[in-house]
């Protein structure tokens, strides 16, 4: 009876009790703690400042310390037997190298450093303490060997805060030849970073009350809070260029009927009723306000082009590959020349424009000259994911057309590039996202200028000209030097404070630059993957 | 009567017997063209003489020669490998599209020599239709599918241009697709949803549906490779109804693994053999009850395979 009593217990956790509730606020914490030493790094939090009336380091500092005494208290009570968890014998030498490397950083600086002992001593006492770590760790029984040696490395970061060994003026000058040093700004969110995790790893294992559930609890939490990590630099980072971004870019803005520009929209003269000067004008030295608007259209015609270049020749040259040339050495030449491409650096794709192209294009940088180049480096990217596309449609659709008494071709239109567009459509976009952003080629083949004036936009659609002579059509806006953004960036953030001149504020113009980069990037990402959802709905069953 | 006779006193004293043996030092039996010659009443539809294939190397197909009635069903079984399946795919030339198999021997179909120059492959596949081990519609809708082959064709004009035209064949096609669906079955399962994607259908529906996109380019002859293998036993039950009722009108030659199922639905039965050769052939009551072959016995009753 006891011992069904007891394997009932093991199968059903009882409910949440003191001791879980301890170790779930110590996962809780970590959580915070990582948060705000992500926020300190992008400087959303001050260090000189306070946080809840406290000063931030000494907040830091403490937290750290609780957290640190909380988990060394929490394997001490396991160990001793006032908690019930179900340990393994050892922590096992992945934990044990994980807190062996904190404590090499700890003790090699200190010795080296802070007691002034010279790096050779530095670096054998940083070996010491971290095999001594190591030990700690790998020898006694899991719930003391992944508590004690990370808590209380917890616990000395903390108390380093809270004393103000290291505080908000902390500066590390490194040696005259390295002209670095590291700052407090620099070193306390980074260390509260690392910190953070291992109390994060160390408390959740605790939680889950050590063993294989609490491997997987440890494992789990670490894994999230990288995913977090990720969400969390991608969104400071275009949140970032928004609100630097954002000034320049409503710079005399109106709203009102008749407020913006004329413009004809398939023939009709429309007023817009909305005016945006930093997207709808150029630079000119009577405008109120200076705009990009030549470099927005440069880039889109750009991308334009080079997407019409280079995805029938990909597409086509993945279905050579894949449907009718015979499995060899050929393909296999062509496969790795494709991945060598795709890999070739963008400036040796600028050169070749520059070199080849540029000669054979009136003489001079030109929209062409760009289209083609970014044409070329797109290119390999949508052979390799068209070909990986139609590799991945099931042979028994062909077999089923093939049955049927359907040709090859037909089989290709009707069956195979349909199940495969979804795929085609995502290379296009990846390829895309990479071209557009692209300074390096169009530096050398496109140029434009720094300060484009409003009446250098290119009018592709109706500079199309019939000539008499051979080959009867000319366009001559193809020709021409155009601006594109990263460009213009690029040559706006050479031009340093000089500038300021022409566009008042010249740093609010380059942040809105940047911005409307970011958006037009993005919209052709929305464009692609509005399409990839089209094409797949089509395949999906409804 | 003799034959078998022989054939045990073989097996009694292997060692007396001067039979080839396999390297294994395994007695092989000693095939006879008798156990082949199946006498049937009724047209033949296909004639197949000295047919070999092989893979490459392997030599998938060992001279197999038999004739097929009309109107009929014909069961091919036999253990894994034993090129039954091969067998199928050379009446519709399917195995042209291995680029390492080399066919010898000839396949007649209606007295027409099918491996010679200047054979229709559309025309071939479009009068031997065939029917997959695993469903496998189209990623397209289930009126699609079925309209797929006839609108390659040119049968069936329901384009753009042809609407713009306004010689759009929608009605004709939707009389194919219902007709089609009908005989196999899966009309009254279906005739609510034709614009659907085919892939939302149950696995013993998709086959049904394969099978009515099949006589949708109205063949005459309809090769089967394991249709149920992947489905229930209900939907198989409903299959296997269907290739009955099929029967009446067209030619059905279907591969199956489960032995039941050959001695339920077909007419006449050929075994195929480990090693690609065609063991015995015959009428199916006859073939399952009183094999000439003690192998092909063997094989029948689980003693091997």
């Amino acid at each position: 009876m006891a011992d069904a009593s007891q394997t009932d217990a093991k199968l059903v956790e009882s409910e949440t009790t003191e001791t879980d509730a301890v170790a779930g606020v110590a996962v809780g914490l970590s959580a915070v703690l990582f948060s705000l030493s992500v926020a300190a790094m992008f400087e959303r939090v001050s260090l000189t400042g306070s946080l809840l009336g406290l000063p931030t380091v000494t907040l830091l500092g403490g937290l750290l310390t609780a957290l640190g005494v909380a988990v060394v208290a929490f394997g001490a009570g396991s160990r001793l037997g006032y908690v019930e968890t179900d340990p393994d014998p050892s922590a096992g030498l992945v934990a044990g190298f994980g807190a062996a490397v904190p404590w090499i950083v700890v003790g090699g600086s200190v010795a080296s450093q802070t007691l002034a002992l010279g790096t050779a001593v530095g670096v054998v006492a940083g070996m010491a303490v971290g095999g001594v770590a190591f030990a700690l760790t790998v020898l006694p029984r899991e719930d003391v060997g992944s508590t004690l040696p990370l808590g209380s490395l917890l616990a000395l970061t903390g108390l380093v805060f809270l004393t103000g060994v290291i505080g908000p003026a902390w500066v590390w000058e490194l040696d005259w030849a390295q002209q670095a040093a590291i700052t407090a700004e620099f070193l306390i969110p980074v260390a509260t970073l690392f910190s953070a995790l291992y109390g994060g790893w160390a408390s959740a294992k605790a939680y889950g009350g050590f063993g294989a559930r609490g491997r997987h609890m440890g494992a789990y939490v670490l894994v999230y809070l990288n995913a977090l990590s990720i969400v969390a630099f991608l969104f400071i980072l275009v949140a970032f260029v928004v609100v630097q971004g954002i000034p320049g870019l409503l710079n005399g803005v109106e709203l009102g009927l008749g407020s913006g520009p004329q413009t004809t929209i398939l023939g009709v003269s429309v007023t817009l009723p909305v005016s945006v000067p930093f997207v709808m004008n150029g630079v000119a030295l009577f405008n109120d306000f200076q705009g990009v608007l030549p470099a927005i259209v440069g880039t889109v015609w750009l991308v334009l082009g080079a997407v019409v270049l280079a995805v029938p020749l990909g597409v086509g040259a993945a279905l050579f590959l894949t449907e009718y040339a015979d499995r060899g050495r050929f393909t296999q030449v062509v496969e790795i020349a494709t991945n060598g491409l795709w890999s070739t650096p963008s400036i040796v794709f600028g050169l070749f424009g520059f070199a080849f192209l540029i000669p054979r294009f009136g003489n001079g940088k030109s929209l062409l000259s760009g289209m083609v180049t970014l044409g070329f480096m797109l290119l390999p990217l949508v052979v390799i994911t068209s070909r990986e596309a139609m590799l991945s449609v099931p042979d028994e659709y062909r077999d089923a057309s093939a049955a049927l008494g359907v040709s090859k071709w037909q089989t290709i239109r009707s069956v195979v590039l349909p199940a495969a567009l979804p795929g085609v459509v995502t290379g296009v976009i990846l390829g895309v996202g990479r071209i557009a952003g692209e300074t390096a080629p169009i530096l050398l083949t496109m140029a434009g200028g720094t300060f484009v004036p409003g009446s250098q936009t290119v009018d592709v659609l109706g500079s199309f000209q019939f000539t008499s002579a051979p080959p009867f059509v000319a366009n001559p806006a193809l020709l021409e030097a155009t601006s594109a953004l990263p460009y213009q960036l690029y040559a706006l953030i050479s031009a340093g404070v000089g500038a300021s001149s022409n566009v008042g504020n010249a740093d609010e113009f380059r942040w809105a630059t940047a911005l409307v980069l970011l958006v037009v990037v993005l919209s052709f990402y929305a464009i692609g993957i509005a399409t990839r959802y089209y094409f797949r709905r089509r395949l999906k069953h409804t | 009567m003799s034959e078998k006779t022989t054939q045990q006193t073989q097996t009694a004293q292997p060692d007396a017997d001067p039979s080839p043996t396999t390297t294994t030092g395994e007695t092989v039996e000693q095939t006879r063209d008798e156990w082949t010659d199946y006498e049937f009443r009724g047209e033949t539809k296909i004639a197949v003489e000295d047919l070999d294939v092989h893979y490459g190397d392997d030599h998938a197909l060992k001279g197999v020669s038999m004739e097929i009635p009309e109107k009929s069903v014909t069961a091919l079984i036999g253990p894994s490998g034993c090129g039954k399946s091969t067998y199928l795919r050379s009446l519709n030339r399917m195995n042209d599209r291995v680029s390492s198999a080399r066919i010898d021997g000839s396949v007649r179909l209606d007295g027409r020599e099918i491996y010679q120059d200047g054979v229709n492959l559309v025309e071939l596949r479009k009068r031997v239709g065939m029917v997959f081990q695993s469903p496998n519609p189209f990623p397209k809708t289930i009126r699609e599918n079925i309209a797929y082959g006839p609108k390659k064709h040119g049968d069936l004009e329901t384009g753009l241009l042809a609407r713009l035209l306004n010689r759009s064949d929608a009605d004709e096609r939707d009389e194919l697709v219902e007709r089609c669906l009908r005989d196999a079955a899966l009309w009254d399962e279906v005739s609510d949803r034709l614009d659907d994607n085919a892939l939302g259908l149950s696995g013993g529906q998709q086959q049904r549906l394969c099978i009515a996109r099949c006589l949708s380019v109205d063949p005459e002859v309809i090769l089967m490779d394991e249709p149920a293998s992947a489905l229930d036993p209900i939907a198989t039950a409903k299959i296997e109804d269907l290739i009955d009722d099929l029967a009446e009108e067209y030619t059905v030659v279907i591969v199956t693994h489960n032995m039941q199922q050959a001695a339920r639905i077909s007419d006449q039965t050929a075994v195929f053999l480990t090693g690609g050769e065609l063991v015995e052939y015959g009428d199916t009551d006859q073939v399952f009850e009183n094999p000439h072959s003690e192998r092909v016995e063997d094989y029948i009753t689980g003693k091997f395979g």
